[in-house]
């Protein structure tokens, strides 16, 4: 016997293979910006060894190569939370891959991997105030960070997101507007 | 410095694989009561009560493969209990990610627990341990 205690309404379900190969793209753009990060501004210092960041003019921190992709990122982030269905990874899954591939034993909630994109966006976003401010080391943290969740969702299909979001529920958030009904 | 960010990553990816997998045995003692989670009753034999939110990628998939072990085994009851509205049953079963799933006795006992997705044999199993039946996986 199986039953669902407190049923809810799901949206279409999508192919879940789809998620996790934008994640895989995803996880190799991050790479590169935390290479970047590494070797730019973001964490050079002049002779002395002080941090170059903070003396550079706000010009300077937009224009290092690793700020700009990461703005890319996180405009793509920002896509996917928006508009999943047209966001450019997906597009591509579903054009190139999809059809070459077996049908999906099982469709997924399109839900969770838009909660994981506003998380990826918020911790992108972090990291490009953060450079902007001047913080040294921030952008290719936030960047690594977010290569790590990307990472673990491509690679090993493992969703922090949903567990993050479980973790805020309980700390009262997010999701206590709704009224109890059971 | 990207090699270590790189094992890292592997490094935490099959270290979570691996424990999600493998069940916990040493849960203080505690019997749910069916009603505080909207259910009518428990399973005759044993019960698997899933916990799962509407922001779960995992979560139908182990709904599917619960159902399926449940209707296999008569007096085994499934039951998917929906923690998005409700934060207190979460904190109660201390809850941190979804889905987790915990193995009931017949007297409503929290006998087994697994977060994240369980291994299918594994859980068949716990079951047979549970029910005293001899192992027909």
């Amino acid at each position: 016997m199986s039953e669902q205690a407190v049923a809810h309404k799901a949206p279409q379900g999508i192919d879940p293979r789809g998620p996790r190969f934008a994640a895989g793209i995803t996880s190799l753009l991050l790479l590169i910006d935390v290479l970047l990060g590494l070797t730019g501004l973001s964490t050079a210092q002049d002779a002395s060894g002080a941090w170059a960041l903070p003396a550079a003019t706000l010009a300077e921190r937009i224009l290092d190569p690793a700020f700009l992709l990461l703005l890319v990122i996180a405009l793509l982030f920002l896509w996917g939370v928006l508009a999943p269905r047209t966001a450019p990874w997906g597009v591509l899954y579903r054009k190139l891959v999809q059809p070459r591939l077996a049908k999906p034993t099982e469709l997924e909630d399109p839900r969770p991997p838009r909660f994981a994109q506003g998380v990826g966006l918020f911790v992108a976003a972090l990291g490009l105030i953060l450079q902007l401010a001047g913080v040294p080391w921030a952008l290719p943290i936030a960047a690594a960070a977010a290569f790590m969740a990307a990472f673990l969702n491509a690679v090993f299909g493992l969703c922090l997101g949903c567990e993050l979001y479980l973790v805020l529920q309980r700390f009262g958030l997010i999701g206590r507007k709704t009224a109890v009904t059971a | 410095m990207l090699t270590v960010l790189l094992v890292a990553t592997v490094g935490l990816g099959v270290t979570l694989k691996w424990r999600q997998s493998r069940p916990q045995r040493d849960i203080p003692h505690e019997v749910v009561e069916p009603e505080r989670l909207g259910a009518d009753s428990l399973g005759e034999e044993a019960t698997l009560l899933q916990y799962s939110t509407e922001l779960c990628a995992r979560c139908p998939g182990v709904h599917r493969t619960l159902a399926a072990v449940a209707d296999a085994r008569p007096g085994v009851r499934h039951l998917d209990i929906d923690l998005t509205h409700r934060p207190d049953i979460a904190k109660h079963f201390h809850v941190m990610q979804t889905p987790t799933t915990l193995i009931l006795d017949s007297d409503g006992i929290v006998q087994t627990r697994f977060g994240g997705v369980p291994n299918r044999e594994v859980l068949e199993l716990e079951l047979t341990r549970l029910t005293g039946e001899t192992a027909n996986v």
